[in-house]
């Protein structure tokens, strides 16, 4: 009954959007740094990146600046990259998982894929409770529901 | 290393999720929960113990037996922050999905340069 080889429903993360842009357009927007600054990380949040080298082993370090002033680093390295396709990365920095961003040509739309696979189903319960715990970051979570919300009224 | 004892302690297991698994339907003996497993005695009764401290767990003596009853309550409040955790990330799609629009109106509304 116990697992011989190891189930990971425990501890990964799925998520997927289908976006109104063509694959090589998103595929720059992840790829370029002074994209990426743009839209990664909560509401709030800006973003320094430092060294982004989209190469399998490159590394990736970004800085995520809070609204409170503080910094928070990640560290990755990407561990595979195909062009138009595919973007594994590892992220080093605690939390620790394996990200795999698959992008997948619709013509004029992109689906995006995101599986993030945490080291350890502990590791995963920690995150889920230091959310959890973090007040501040919920309260931001919903601020940025509300603006997204807000913007999405005024484009359509 | 001393640990908090909680819903997500409890389930950060393989073995312990299985035990829960295995009682959600219906309760059952620690000799029977034993039986299941490819470890130890002891090892299940460990687990059990720490599922009963973690608040998933509670034992009904019968007779000279004891019984394990699963309380899912707690659990849900685990589902209810994978959920928020998993919000987290699906945000970040929602600002790219954001930034997308509005560089296509940048590129579309008035010829602009392919990018900064």
């Amino acid at each position: 009954m116990e697992n011989k080889k190891r189930s990971t429903h425990d501890r990964e993360l799925l998520i997927s959007r289908k976006l109104d842009a063509p694959v090589e357009f998103v595929w720059e927007l992840w790829t370029q740094p002074e994209h990426i600054a743009h839209w990664w990380g909560p509401h709030g949040f800006t973003n320094t990146i430092t060294i982004m080298d989209v190469v399998p082993g490159g590394q990736w370090s970004l800085v995520m600046h809070g609204p409170d002033g503080t910094d928070y680093i990640n560290e990755s390295r990407f561990k595979e990259i195909i062009l138009h396709k595919k973007i594994v990365y590892e992220h080093l920095s605690s939390p620790r998982f394996v990200a795999t961003v698959n992008f997948e040509d619709q013509g004029e739309q992109t689906l995006i894929t995101w599986h993030m696979l945490f080291e350890s189903a502990e590791e995963f319960m920690q995150v889920v409770k230091t959310h959890r715990a973090d007040e501040g970051q919920k309260q931001n979570l919903e601020k940025l529901s509300v603006y997204v919300a807000g913007l999405r009224k005024q484009t359509t | 290393m001393k640990t908090r004892r909680d819903a997500y302690q409890a389930i950060a297991d393989p073995t312990r999720r299985a035990i829960i698994q295995m009682i959600a339907g219906e309760p059952h003996n620690v000799n029977s929960i034993a039986e299941r497993f490819a470890m130890s005695r002891q090892a299940i009764s460990l687990h059990i113990r720490i599922l009963t401290d973690c608040g998933l767990v509670t034992i009904k003596p019968q007779g000279r037996d004891r019984f394990c009853e699963a309380q899912l309550d707690p659990l849900q409040e685990v589902s209810l922050w994978v959920d928020q955790y998993r919000k987290h990330w699906e945000n970040k799609l929602d600002t790219l999905e954001t930034y997308i629009e509005k560089l296509k109106r940048e590129k579309y509304g008035k010829q602009k340069k392919k990018h900064t």
